[in-house]
């Protein structure tokens, strides 16, 4: 490993000064578990590190409206946020699978993100969860939707310089429910074989969604959604994301088109992660064989779909979530 | 056995303190004055000729001390089983692990810019990367002075006509099964650190688990490098785990040994994780294809198995696995004919070694699989079956062994109670149960021609006693375990007690840690040696007390008369006594324990241990039928040990063997893609992490082996041996499918699934 100089800036205007200042030749660090283990594999060698571990200004947690997180909030305070667990939750499931406790402390949902690789955990949820990216510049802020700032593997639409200070996500009402699934062979330290994540907001024709005691039960939800069979409850609005199925993380825009205003049934499910599962271009590794990805997408849309129902139907603080995923 | 105040209780590793606060000084904490950093340059192709070797530019940069080629190696030496490596490779390369120069620097980092800077030209050549096409008849051969790619192996057991069994036999059970390379894992990675005085005597710092035999391994190399008459002394530091990756030694250690004669200059070499992947030797993979038939009753009538082991480039311990597979194959529950054949056969991939269980998990694997196979022919409950054909007391096997004590009915019955088996097996709800037992050596194993272990015991004017042993440490507590045999003999305290282990210049010989031999044969040795010192101390003290010897005792450091218990003397007075006469002595004793079991003879019969080793492993799973992933609910590991000298150790080697057994059961694998290693890392490499480990419970039974120490027998290697069948059987008994190529990876499950419901992937 080769040596090079370190930068502490306290704002975002110091670090981009200190970037200028490098010739192009500077690296942002933030909890750099990506950017330390590229130096060790000699695949970066940066003139200059500029850390943004001192950068106020990119570490918060806002929920005055919606939901808007700093790019230096890590992995560990973004899964124990009691509102991104509620409203968000699809965020905190992937938050809370990365890497092991010690790499949750130190790495960021914004190293995450600008790291742009296809199995970025917190991709997918962004996507969902109609995240924007608010950029800093020279001339200023911009906000990007998160669906455009991803371009290609390791390649996100951030000019030269520039910081991403956060990410900013709209309010959703308790209709709305979360989920990410992470494929994984391993329960820890495992990057996913591929994820799925989806979001969708429910409306029960004519009703609110029926008694709540009647489903605090640890049964099934396929089972607690027969239930529902006479009252029709209707998918207002859904979102579907896929990461490690394609070159970058992306959305399954013909499966959520499928699934906006259908009166919801596990049989629908079905169908809607068939069209997922048509929509990815999943490839042979190491990782993982093309045909289980595909195969394993169906089936996830299916899950991930369910378990954002069930978030929605049974929102039960004291038994979830262990209760069932 | 009662009243043992040290044997039987679970007292904490004594070397824990040390490695709970990082005082232990690994390998990789060693400095010597004037210590070099060397670096190694692996072959770029996994089969070619080096046409032009340029080093001049890393002999340049400022800071190198010493470069070296294969052309630095002395009178072609080579090493391993068939000394068939030589630690730098010139003219052709035979595999991407294959050393093609060394550098020696004073930092490290400018010795990994050195090898950089070597420019190497290569002619590629096509590679054999599968055993099969490396047997074919005109395929090309990968050492050109041999007749054939399959090595010249004995690998052959028979035992009454295996066809004749056939004919007679009811039911037959046929089919191949296939296991993967996969790695130890050590959390230590490997290194050593090579220093000349200046008459050239070797000093080595290594992290060998056999260092007698590693210190003639390099008092022979010393001899081809023309220094004759030289002595080798081996010392090891702390070392982060074996598993039977330092059972041989390796090319790095050699080359350390040459920078080191080269510059003058103690040279250290020390593994990158990424080198630990490559560089160190892993279990071999196997292709197995094994039949096995029973009367109507479901007594087993024959049992024939033909093995094929990529041996990869060169020869190490890998290729004489078959020898220990032929332990279960012959002997794992009572079976008359046996036919075994193997075949090693040289490839362009990585080369095998030891490595926990030395080719009895995958012999398992098949045999356990097709016994389940077997079962369903015959109508029989997998249970049942091996009840019917398990092993005895008494028995005597087809390969000569003499079975003395042996739990495996007990262990078979603790698994079926504890995994509820009546009413868990055969529902195919998603949910199963499987089972499967193992055999392996529990007394030693006369692989060499001595097998045996010294002990020298000391103690001096305070009481303190020094045990020192030629059984190594190696992270699995044979230090404690040796404390508490000579503490319980002698009547003094652990913490009176010092275990010294590690140099071969102090410690006597042994052949090293491997067959699960060292609570045996390393116990019976320092409980002799315990015997004689206390022999000595108390024919002492009678004088001193006017007692006869016999009414002599010693507990907690003090010798009293088991009559009057005022008439005492603590120890310490007692050796002050002895050294301060005039004409006096000192107190010292010593043991060579060799046990009396027999090598092989030509047709591989022999009691090659003094007790067998058994268990029965139980587990439940669960398989997502989506998915084809296994998870498993609940785990059940019993094993006959003879005696636990102490339970929590015991259960460390049973939770660890197992969770082993686990990570080769259903994740890990290298990946060798023609040559290349794509998974040298522990991203990709899928060794289980904490939050994979199942529930695991350890039974221990007590079958209080005669000619074991306090009636012990070894636990080393058996946790892993059953765990990869148990498993598959599990899988099958839950969803009907059956795998046979391990690891049982999720993907395979599913297309097994689909398969079978007429599906296509
Ligand atoms: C052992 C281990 C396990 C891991 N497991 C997972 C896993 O399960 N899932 C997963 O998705 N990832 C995993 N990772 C990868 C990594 O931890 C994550 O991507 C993490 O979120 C990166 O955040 P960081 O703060 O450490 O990024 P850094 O390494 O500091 O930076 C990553 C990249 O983003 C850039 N960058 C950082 N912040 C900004 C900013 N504000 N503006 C502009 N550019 C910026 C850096 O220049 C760099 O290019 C793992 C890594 C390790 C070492």
């Amino acid at each position: 490993m080769g040596s090079f100089e370190y930068y502490k800036p306290e704002s975002v205007a110091e670090a981009m000064a200190l970037m200028e200042g490098s010739g192009g030749k500077g690296v942002y660090i933030s909890g750099g578990t990506d950017v330390m283990v590229l130096i060790r594999q000699r695949k970066l060698s940066p003139g200059c590190l500029i850390s943004l571990r001192n950068v106020r200004d990119l570490d918060y947690v806002d929920t005055s409206s919606g939901l808007a997180v700093g790019s230096a909030v890590t992995h560990n305070a973004i899964a124990k946020n009691d509102l991104i667990q509620k409203r968000y939750t699809a965020l905190s499931d992937a938050a809370s699978k990365v890497g092991s406790l010690q790499i949750r402390n130190v790495a960021t949902m914004g190293g995450n993100i600008c790291n742009a690789a296809p199995s970025a955990d917190t991709a997918c949820p962004l996507l969902v969860l109609d995240a924007s990216v608010v950029i800093a510049g020279k001339s200023g802020e911009r906000a990007v939707p998160i669906d455009e700032f991803f371009l290609g593997p390791n390649k996100v639409a951030l000019g030269p310089g520039e910081i991403v200070k956060g990410f900013a996500m709209p309010a959703f009402s308790e209709k709305t429910g979360s989920a990410y699934i992470k494929h994984t062979r391993r329960q820890a330290m495992d990057l996913p074989m591929l994820g799925v994540a989806a979001r969708v907001t429910i409306r029960i024709d004519g009703n609110e969604i029926g008694c709540r005691d009647a489903l605090c039960t640890i049964d099934n939800i396929s089972n607690v959604l027969k239930r529902f069979e006479d009252e029709k409850l209707v998918c207002e609005d859904a979102r579907i994301a896929l990461g490690v199925v394609a070159p970058r993380p992306m959305r399954a825009k013909k499966a959520e088109t499928a699934l906006k205003g259908k009166v919801i049934s596990e049989g629908l499910f079905e169908e809607i992660g068939e069209i997922a599962a048509s929509e990815c271009q999943p490839r042979d590794s190491i990782r993982g064989e093309a045909w289980y990805r595909r195969d394993m997408v169906r089936v996830l849309t299916k899950r991930a779909i369910l378990r954002a129902v069930d978030r929605v139907i049974r929102p039960d603080d004291t038994i979830w979530p262990e209760r069932l995923w | 056995m009662e009243g043992l105040k040290y044997v039987g209780k679970r007292i904490p590793k004594k070397d824990a303190p040390l490695k709970a606060t990082g005082q232990a000084v690994y390998i990789q904490d060693l400095k010597l004055p004037g210590m070099l950093y060397g670096k190694i340059l692996y072959s770029k192709y996994p089969h070619a000729k080096i046409l032009r070797l340029d080093v001049s530019k890393a002999a340049a940069l400022p800071g190198v001390r010493a470069v070296l080629t294969g052309a630095d190696v002395p009178n072609n030496f080579k090493f391993g089983f068939l000394k068939d490596n030589p630690p730098l490779k010139s003219g052709k390369v035979l595999s991407t692990r294959d050393e093609i120069a060394a550098v020696a620097a004073i930092t490290q980092e400018i010795a990994d810019e050195a090898v950089d800077l070597i420019e190497v030209e290569y002619e590629e050549l096509p590679g054999i990367f599968d055993p099969i096409e490396a047997m074919k008849e005109g395929a090309a051969l990968l050492h050109e002075e041999t007749k054939s790619n399959v090595l010249k192996l004995p690998w052959k057991f028979v035992n009454g006509d295996v066809e004749a069994a056939k004919k007679e036999s009811a039911f037959i059970a046929e089919d191949s099964y296939t296991t993967q390379w996969v790695t130890h894992c050590c959390l230590g990675t490997s290194g050593c650190v090579a220093s000349f005085d200046v008459s050239n005597n070797l000093t080595i710092y290594s992290n060998t688990q056999i260092p007698s035999l590693a210190q003639n391994d390099f008092l022979e190399a010393l001899k081809v490098f023309g220094l004759k008459n030289k002595r080798v002394r081996v010392i090891q530091n702390t070392i982060g785990g074996g598993f039977g990756s330092k059972l041989d030694t390796y090319a790095y250690e050699y080359i350390a040994i040459l920078l080191a004669l080269r510059t003058r200059k103690p040279v250290k070499v020390v593994f990158s994780r990424e080198e630990e992947f490559l560089a160190t030797s892993p279990r071999q993979p196997t292709i197995t294809r094994i039949s096995q038939g029973c009367d109507g009753n479901g007594k087993l009538t024959f049992r024939e198995i033909e093995m094929v082991l990529d041996n990869g480039a060169y020869t190490s311990w890998g290729a004489t696995t078959p020898s220990v597979m032929m332990v279960p194959i012959s002997s794992l529950y009572k079976v008359p004919n046996i036919k075994y054949t193997a075949k090693c056969v040289y490839t362009n991939n990585t080369y095998s070694q030891a490595f926990r269980g030395y080719g009895n998990p995958q012999a398992t694997f098949a045999i356990e699989s097709c016994l389940d196979e077997l079962a369903i022919k015959a109508g029989i409950d997998p249970v049942e079956i091996r009840r019917i054909n398990a092993n005895e007391p008494g028995e005597v096997t087809p390969q000569n062994f003499r079975i003395t004590s042996c739990g495996l009915k007990d262990c078979i019955e603790e698994v079926v109670n504890r995994l509820d088996w009546k009413n868990k097996h055969g529902k195919r709800n998603g949910r199963g149960v499987g089972m499967a037992s193992l055999i392996h050596v529990g007394g030693a194993a006369r692989v060499y021609k001595s097998d045996g272990c010294g002990t020298i015991i000391k103690v001096d004017d305070n009481g303190k006693v020094d045990v020192i042993t030629g059984s190594s440490e190696i992270g699995q507590g044979s230090e404690t375990i040796i404390a508490q045999i000579v503490a319980e003999v002698l009547g003094v305290g652990m913490d009176d007690i010092n275990v010294i282990n590690n140099d071969t210049d102090v410690c006597p010989w042994d052949v090293g840690v491997h067959a699960s031999r060292t609570t045996f044969v390393a116990g019976n040795s320092a409980l002799g040696a315990a015997e004689k010192i206390k022999a000595q101390i108390m024919e002492i003290a009678a004088k001193n007390l006017g007692e006869p010897v016999e009414a002599l005792d010693m507990q907690d450091g003090v010798i009293f008369s088991k009559n009057d218990r005022e008439k005492n003397i603590p120890l310490a007075k007692v050796l002050r006594k002895a050294h301060y006469t005039l004409g006096g002595r000192m107190l010292v004793a010593e043991n060579f324990y060799d046990p009396p079991n027999e090598n092989f003879d030509q047709t591989f019969r022999g009691n090659l241990s003094v007790a067998y080793a058994y268990g029965t492993h139980g587990v439940e799973v669960e398989v997502d039928r989506e998915t084809g992933q296994v998870k498993i609910l609940n785990y059940i590991a019993a094993h006959d040990v003879g005696k636990a000298i102490n339970p929590m150790l015991l259960e460390g080697q049973i939770y660890g063997g197992g969770l082993q057994g686990v990570g080769y059961a259903l994740g890990e694998r290298m990946i060798w893609d023609r040559g290349y290693l794509k998974n040298g890392n522990f991203l990709d490499y899928k060794m289980p992490t904490v939050r994979d480990i199942p529930p695991v419970q350890a039974v221990i039974v007590e079958s209080d082996e005669q000619a074991g120490p306090f009636g012990a027998k070894g636990i080393g290697e058996p946790g892993l041996v059953p765990t990869a069948p148990a498993i598959a059987n599990a899988v099958y008994d839950a969803v009907g499918v059956r795998i046979k190529d391990l690891p049982i990876t999720p993907e395979k499950v599913l297309r097994a699934l689909k398969e079978k419901e007429g599906q296509k992937v």
